[in-house]
């Protein structure tokens, strides 16, 4: 009897311990992983498109390069808020010494960037998994879709940073800051390679439903923009073996092939300056959009374009116009340069004073920096709802109008398109350049000559607040673009007071136009990245 | 209950010697009852002559006869209680109260999986009684540990009600922030918030390795063990009833600047930045006088002329006398063979900050806890029972983004609370500040939420003794939960930023279930008399699963949080704008054998050795398994011939040593994977708005490799007993070193996904505790004053990052702070890493001067009442290469005071703890700007000589943007924390109704001695929040939870005044 309860209690400690390690297998519910991902096609679209959201990512910080490119230039000035940080200053003097505390400002465009060369460069590295089953067409496709982005990504890190790290596949190692040239090299090969692999499909006959994929077009345009910037900036004669011919045949073929033309009406390309007569974000002037919507939200989707509300009016909603945090009001000389006969002086930016705002109750009391002028291009939309100002994005059903700006950047248009071509001396150019600016003038134009510096002037007018004045300046050498930019006493209001802009030369040209490496990186890196002289 | 039997073997065979050579001489009968200090009847007391051998036990009703001569000299001795002598004289009924003793030799102590005699234990253990922990009138049972236990440094994780403690044992081991195993009557868990402290027994705190060893791979924190209460056994059914109600308040409210003092500061920094005065003479003359609209055009005069001196905003934020209240009822009984206690209790308590409304906890519990023995001592069974009902609401605090206690001590004096007609201001439209909101209205609007939980942690055990000495003990363990949550946003403005168009609710509920399943099997045999075996063996197996549900809309039909469900939103087509996710949890289960050998020869020399294997899913096969072996070996000395001599002072003294290694594998699950995530991978193609096409990215970078953090730690002690047991004392010497921390440190961002989980990095602490007790009596006053205090040094020693350096997280301090904590080798967890200061530069002449060894000046930059930094690395500027270590969070020294008197019906007790040698960072502003100061600012520098620590004000914050030592304060204090005076009115009376009826009156937190100048020194935040959006890293178990000691506007713990009652029939 005894001896039985013995064998029992030893039973029940054995069939117990019988389980074992299959015990221990669990799986997730809720989640896949990388090892059982990339299998179909389908997989691999899924993945393309989580690219493209890496991509939307890299321009979803309050200072992302469309807003803070717009600063550094001669367009704008820092603004803000009359009680915000001086971040916004340090930025627009190149001055540490305006905002000591901010070592490390633009640090979430270098994390967004590397994030999201992180995930074009993880599926570059698995799309050999997939079982294609003969599409091979579809994988170099999306693989050159993907680089493209890479090489977007790339060409705005080296050209705000210039020494940057170079990643053409996953990895968390500690790695040193690339030779420059280096950089310029991935950004052509990409290019390149996606020029070669895209199909060649013209305007009209692109589904409307795939709008904001990279086209072939989008490619030609990018290297052209690429070749710009390092030959000009660095006085070199091609692009990493891609020569002026090259680059300069490319446009043409864009010109000639993909249906792309000038919307009739400038001002049309813009909701704010158009209203109902907006051409809407797929017109066959924008060759290449960053995509962005009302539908996201605070767990974790990123859809809208929240840099976007950094450029409108501080203090509230006045139709058209929504509310932003007043950051980069425009320069007065920016205004002044547009002849009133100029079609695109209205259009590309708020006039308080013309537009007469303040009468509908628009103060200056929380600005910083109010100069009467705000960007227009890109500006938060309002409208009255039962006599109330309402912002637009609300109205569609955002979140709110902080992460709710549906409208998309114009990454590429062809006005660029035309204008490149006629810099790199199309036998086109003087036809280019006056298509340009017989739509910005209409019956008021008259033909000049397509001079360097009269192009230079047109893009100045063309694309102001676009994110591309900064870049022509600066790869016309540093001290030019220095001297433009710099101010002596220029008069604005903070918080209604009278006060002083003065941006110092020698402090762009000490930093030789770039920008400081994100503290934070540094110290991460153990001091393997190294900072920017001058900061 | 192995306690009450062995009680019973002694008393048996103490009956049998006295029966045996009781000799009769010429007496008369002396008959009495002996009872505790309670009134209950104690059975089995020895009661004996004194002198002889003459004797007999009480029985079952406590009772005893004997004879005895009127010289005799009757003395009573059983095991828990002091031995106690009365002369018979005359009398011929003699009743005996028996005093509790708590250090006897016999007390059993709790280790894992069992019980032992203390004096045979070789761990450092250290138990607190339940009773002792009830006595001090808090809701939270961890609190109630503060200051008792030496080497456990207990810290109020914020003045909210219900808001968790953390608890650190021997210094800080891991870097991810897990606290102690928590063992709730077998059931293994991570918390313990939900305990009623009236249903405790007894805690136990298993501090060193050797100890913790059995429960293996969950013990790297140390455990703690706590025992509900349970049935006496026959003859001890007691009814008990306990309450308390208190009222609370703030005990040190912060000065702020009024609005008079802020107009001076504000002017001052807007000329050092080089612009003119905010407000010129007239206005300045205006606002001190109370009485101009120069802000703002909504304010009239006499809503101005009313502020006087503006908002107190702190003012607004407390309120008065927020009550605290406690009911526990209690029952115990039972048979022979059946026992049970059960208890039922009541607690709430309102908070400081915003009242009832905004911060509250109430509780209700239930126990149920019984045992039964059939056929004999061969099967016995049980089960206990532990429910508890809480529900709470809260505001947040602690961090710099969503808290409500930093904005009050921001907000300009100026900003008024209500509008003309009584509404919230709305500062929108004001000429001040139109970015600020009101800080009480936004705490009231944002934080609308109320929260309900439910836990149930029992098991049921069945224990077979086949054969004498063999026990099987099978028991499955449950710990389930559910709760449910919803939040309410109405429609609000209070300022630009601070502004919510339309109703929002959400509404969140979850399950979760842990299950147990132990199966020991336990043998004890002797050798030769001499030698003493008990040996353990058992397995576990732990599954754990849960589901949750979350769901979010907005444009509600009604306009409070009680109508606030997801069923009143009217919204039905924008899909951004309503949430629903939902899942199960990730399975967690653990496999474990462990096994224990307990030896003593003659209970002399005694040895303990246990080994545990552990395998979690938590990792990849082929890094499951993890083993955690223990040895520790003890020297009764007293039990020696050649201490003979000294047992007229020592009646114990005991020598021990263990060794030991724990582990820890608090991880998520899966995290050797990389995940493919959707959520928020999607991109919006297409011509037209509001739609996504789904896409999916790898979120987070895996480690396969990922493994078991292991402590390790050594220690050597003693226990003594000296002077009859007037003096108790124990000491400790330890080292622990506890390696490849389970982590995650931020990596370089060209990584591209989140950071991995590592195994990084060692730390070793290394300290001693020691424990002084003394008791006595003069005439009717008996008093116990006992100490504790431990040292500790924490040294990071191996860190496998690149820099060797586990970042602190930024944005902590303010807003664009920079990291100013890190764990890195060679210095303390969490230090604090900054710029070191030398005094200010009162001239520009001082500027000048300040020169490196090649005349160059340090600080060119730098102007009068400027922050003169040292330079630390002689290179002749002051950068961040300059930072180096100025603080430490880390206390040095922690230490706690128990005084207890009693005076015939009076009782008294005073507790007190505190810290000392730790460094706390306070910051309450951004730097520069315009938000408030403290009135410590007043001392600032402004002008040569005006000051020497306190620098110059400005806009841009050029003394505050860089983190330095001016950040830092000592965080030293000592706390009286607990005051009580009872009086037992039983003790009046005729009647015995009642065996006690106590009436006290208590204060808690009543005085804090320190130098740091916030609201509370006892700062139990750490940078514990979700990490930023751009730290790359997520949530989680929280990697940066090493971090301690910062002051960013803190949630004080209250000032209580109670009075409180214990009955007991």
């Amino acid at each position: 009897m005894t001896k039985n309860r013995l064998y029992i209690a030893i039973a029940g400690l054995l069939i117990f311990t019988s389980c074992g390690e299959d015990y221990l297998k669990t799986h997730s519910y809720t989640e896949l992983n990388e090892s059982t991902f990339y299998n179909t096609p389908t997989d691999a679209y899924n993945g393309l498109v989580g690219v493209y959201d890496g991509f939307q990512r890299m321009y979803s910080a309050a200072f992302a390069v469309p807003t803070i490119t717009e600063v550094f230039s001669d367009n704008a000035f820092g603004g803000g808020g009359a009680a915000d940080g001086y971040g916004g200053q340090l930025m627009d003097e190149f001055d540490q010494q305006r905002s000591p505390s901010d070592i490390k400002i633009i640090e979430d465009d270098w994390i967004n960037y590397y994030a999201g060369i992180f995930r074009c460069n993880a599926l570059l590295g698995n799309l050999d998994r997939v079982k294609w089953a003969g599409a091979d067409t579809l994988k170099n496709q999306y693989a050159a879709e993907a680089r493209v982005m890479r090489a977007i990504a790339y060409l705005d890190l080296v050209r705000l940073f210039e020494n940057v790290v170079l990643l053409d596949k996953p990895s968390s190692e500690n790695l040193p800051q690339a030779n420059p040239d280096d950089v310029y090299k991935l950004i052509a090969d990409d290019l390149v390679f996606a020029i070669q692999n895209l199909p060649a499909v013209p305007y009209a006959k692109q589904v409307p439903a795939q709008h904001g994929r990279i086209t072939k077009w989008a490619a030609e345009a990018l290297l052209a923009r690429a070749f710009l910037f390092y030959t000009g900036y660095y006085g070199k004669a091609d692009l990493a073996g891609v020569t002026k011919q090259q680059v300069l045949d490319n446009l043409e073929d864009l010109i000639q092939h993909s249906g792309h033309d000038l919307v009739p009406d400038f001002a049309t390309l813009w909701p704010a300056a158009s209203g109902a007569n907006y051409a809407g974000e797929r017109n066959i002037e924008n060759i290449l959009n960053i995509k962005a919507t009302y539908t996201g939200n605070y767990n974790g989707d990123m859809d809208g374009n929240q840099w976007m509300v950094m450029f409108g009016l501080r203090d509230g909603n006045y139709p058209p116009y929504g509310q932003g945090w007043g950051f980069g009001t425009v320069n007065p000389k920016l205004w002044n340069a547009y002849s009133d006969q100029d079609t695109r002086k209205v259009a590309s930016i708020i006039s308080i004073a013309d537009e007469n705002l303040t009468a509908a109750g628009f103060g200056n009391g929380g600005q910083r920096e109010y100069t009467g002028y705000y960007t227009k291009k890109y500006t938060p939309m309002s409208s009255l709802v039962n006599g109330v100002a309402k912002g637009l994005a609300e109205q569609l059903g955002g979140v709110n109008f902080q992460i709710g700006q549906y409208q998309d950047f114009i990454m590429v248009r062809y006005a660029d398109v035309l204008l490149m071509a006629a810099e790199l001396g199309s036998a086109n150019a003087q036809s280019y350049f006056d298509k340009v600016r017989q739509r910005a003038y209409k019956t008021n134009f008259s033909s000049i000559p397509v001079t360097p510096d009269n192009i230079m002037t047109e893009r100045r007018l063309e694309f102001a607040g676009e994110g591309i004045r900064y870049w022509d300046l600066l790869r016309q050498g540093v001290n030019v673009a220095a001297a433009t930019i710099a101010e002596t006493d220029t008069p604005v209001l903070s918080g209604g007071v009278s006060a002083k802009v003065t941006i110092k030369a020698e402090n762009i040209i000490s930093k030789r136009g770039f920008q400081q490496i994100p503290n934070t990186q540094i110290t991460l890196s153990n001091s393997v990245l190294k900072q920017n002289p001058g900061w | 209950m192995k306690m009450k039997r062995i009680y019973n073997r002694l008393c048996l065979a103490s009956v049998f010697f006295l029966v045996t050579f009781a000799v009769s001489a010429q007496r008369k009968v002396v008959t009495g009852t002996v009872t505790d200090g309670t009134g209950s009847p104690l059975p089995g007391v020895n009661v004996i002559i004194k002198g002889t051998v003459t004797g007999t036990v009480t029985d079952s009703n406590g009772a005893f006869s004997i004879e005895a001569g009127e010289n005799d000299v009757i003395t009573t001795s059983f095991i828990g209680f002091k031995p106690k002598e009365v002369p018979v004289g005359a009398q011929t009924k003699i009743d005996i109260v028996m005093e509790e003793d708590i250090a006897t030799l016999s007390e059993v102590v709790v280790i894992g999986y069992g019980e032992q005699k203390k004096i045979l234990n070789t761990g450092a253990n250290l138990q607190v009684k339940g009773e002792d922990l009830q006595k001090l009138s808090t809701n939270n049972t961890l609190q109630a540990l503060q200051g008792q236990t030496p080497g456990v440094q207990i810290t109020t994780g914020s003045g909210q009600p219900g808001s968790a403690v953390r608890v650190v044992i021997r210094g800080q081991g891991t870097i991810n922030g897990s606290g102690p195993l928590y063992v709730v009557d077998g059931v293994l868990m991570t918390d313990i918030n939900f305990l009623s402290p009236s249903d405790i027994e007894s805690i136990d705190v298993l501090k060193d390795a050797a100890s913790a060893a059995i429960y293996g791979s969950q013990g790297a924190s140390g455990v703690i063990i706590v025992t509900t209460k349970k049935g006496k056994g026959a003859g001890k059914s007691q009814l008990t009833f306990d309450a308390f109600y208190g009222v609370q308040n703030v005990a040190r409210k912060m000065p702020m600047l009024n609005a008079e003092q802020y107009a001076v500061i504000m002017n001052e920094a807007a000329v050092n930045s080089g612009g003119q005065p905010i407000f010129n003479d007239s206005q300045m003359t205006a606002i001190a006088n109370g009485a101009t609209d120069w802000s703002n055009p909504r304010l009239d005069n006499s809503q101005i002329k009313a502020m006087h001196g503006g908002t107190n905003w702190l003012d607004k934020m407390f309120v008065k006398n927020a009550p605290t209240q406690s009911y526990a009822v209690g029952l115990t009984g039972g048979s022979e063979n059946s026992t049970y206690s059960s208890g039922l209790s009541y607690q709430s308590q309102a908070g400081i900050i915003g009242g009832r409304g905004n911060s509250y906890y109430e509780r209700y519990n239930f126990r149920f806890n019984s045992d039964h023995k059939l056929y004999g001592d061969i099967l016995r069974f049980g089960q206990t029972l532990n429910f508890a009902y809480t529900q709470n609401n809260g505001i947040q605090t602690g961090g710099i983004y969503g808290s409500s206690v930093l904005p009050a001590m921001g907000a300009s004096p100026f900003l008024p609370m209500y509008d003309s007609l009584g509404n919230f201001w709305d500062n929108s439209l004001s000429k001040w500040l139109p970015g600020e909101a009101n800080p009480y209205a936004q705490m009231v609007e944002s934080n609308q939420n109320r929260n309900f939980s439910q836990r149930i942690v029992g098991n049921v055990y069945f224990e077979v003794q086949p054969i004498s000495r063999l026990k099987y003990k099978t028991m499955l363990s449950i710990d389930a939960s559910s709760n449910d949550s919803h939040t309410f946003t109405p429609v609000y403005k209070l300022s630009q930023y601070s502004f919510n168009d339309t109703t929002r609710v959400s509404q969140n509920m979850g399950r979760g279930r842990n299950l147990i399943w132990d199966n020991t099997i336990n043998y004890s045999f002797n050798l030769n008399n001499d030698h003493h075996f008990e040996v353990m063996a058992g397995t576990s197996a732990i599954y754990g699963t849960g589901v949750s549900m979350y769901g979010a809309n907005y444009n509600l039909a009604f306009n409070t949080l009680e109508n606030a469900w997801l069923s009143n939103a009217l919204n039905k087509t924008k899909a951004n704008r309503m949430t629903i996710n939902g899942g199960e949890n990730d399975d967690n289960k653990v496999l474990s054998y462990y096994g224990r050998l307990h030896y003593n020869f003659r209970e002399t020399y005694l040895l303990n050795m246990t080994f545990r294997a552990d395998a979690s899913s938590n990792f990849a096969a082929g890094h499951r398994w993890g083993y955690f072996p223990s040895v520790s070996a003890g020297w009764v000395l007293t039990n020696e011939r050649f201490m003979e001599s000294a047992r007229n002072i020592f009646d114990n003294l005991k020598l021990r040593a263990s060794w030991g290694q724990v582990g820890n594998r608090n991880i998520p699950s899966f995290r050797y994977l990389s995940p493919m995530t959707y959520s928020g991978g999607a991109y919006p193609f297409g011509a037209s708005e509001g739609s996504v096409t789904p896409g999916a990215y790898q979120s987070r970078l895996s480690n396969p490799y990922v493994k078991w953090e292991t402590s390790e730690q050594t220690d050597i002690g003693f226990d003594a007993r000296m002077l009859g047991g007037k003096v108790n004392v124990a000491f400790d010497w330890y080292k622990k070193i506890t390696k490849d921390w389970l982590t995650r440190s931020p990596v370089v961002a060209t990584a591209g996904a989140d950071a991995p989980w590592i195994n990084a990095g060692s730390v070793n602490n290394t300290g001693i505790e020691l424990m002084i007790s003394y008791s006595n009596q003069i005439g009717d006053l008996r008093y116990t004053v006992s100490a504790n205090g431990a040292h500790n040094v924490n040294k990071v020693t191996q860190i496998p990052t690149f820099d060797g350096t586990i970042h602190g997280e930024t944005n902590v301090l303010f807003v664009n702070a920079d990291e100013f904590y890190r764990a890195q080798s060679g210095y303390p967890m969490g230090y604090f890493y900054g710029l070191k200061t030398n005094g200010i530069f009162q001239t520009q002449e001082d500027v000048l001067n300040y020169t490196d060894k090649d005349g160059k000046v340090i600080q060119p930059t730098a102007k009068p009442g400027d922050l003169r930094y040292v330079d630390t690395n002689g290179n002749g500027v002051i950068d961040a290469n300059d930072r180096t270590m100025i603080g430490n969070p880390n206390p040095t020294y922690i230490f706690g005071l128990n005084i207890q008197l009693s005076y015939k019906a009076f009782d008294f007790a005073l507790v007190g703890n505190g810290v000392t040698g730790n460094d706390i960072a306070q910051s309450y502003r951004n730097p520069g700007g315009y938000q408030n100061y403290t009135r410590y600012i007043l001392d600032r520098w402004h002008g040569p000589g005006t000051s020497n620590t306190v620098p110059r004000v400005d806009l841009e914050g050029t003394n505050w943007a860089k983190f330095s030592d001016i950040y830092l304060q000592k965080g030293d204090y000592f706390r009286i924390s607990n005051v009580t005076l009872g009086y037992d009115f039983s003790k009046l009376m005729k009647v015995k109704a009642f065996s006690q009826l106590r009436l006290y009156a208590s204060a808690l937190n009543l005085f804090t001695f320190t130098k740091y100048n916030g609201m509370d020194p006892e700062v139990g935040y750490g940078n514990n929040a979700n990490s930023t959006s751009n730290s790359n890293i997520n949530t989680g178990t929280n990697p940066t939870a090493y971090s301690s000691g910062i002051d960013l506007g803190y949630y004080p713990r209250p000032r209580t005044f109670l009075i409180g009652l214990n009955v007991k029939f």
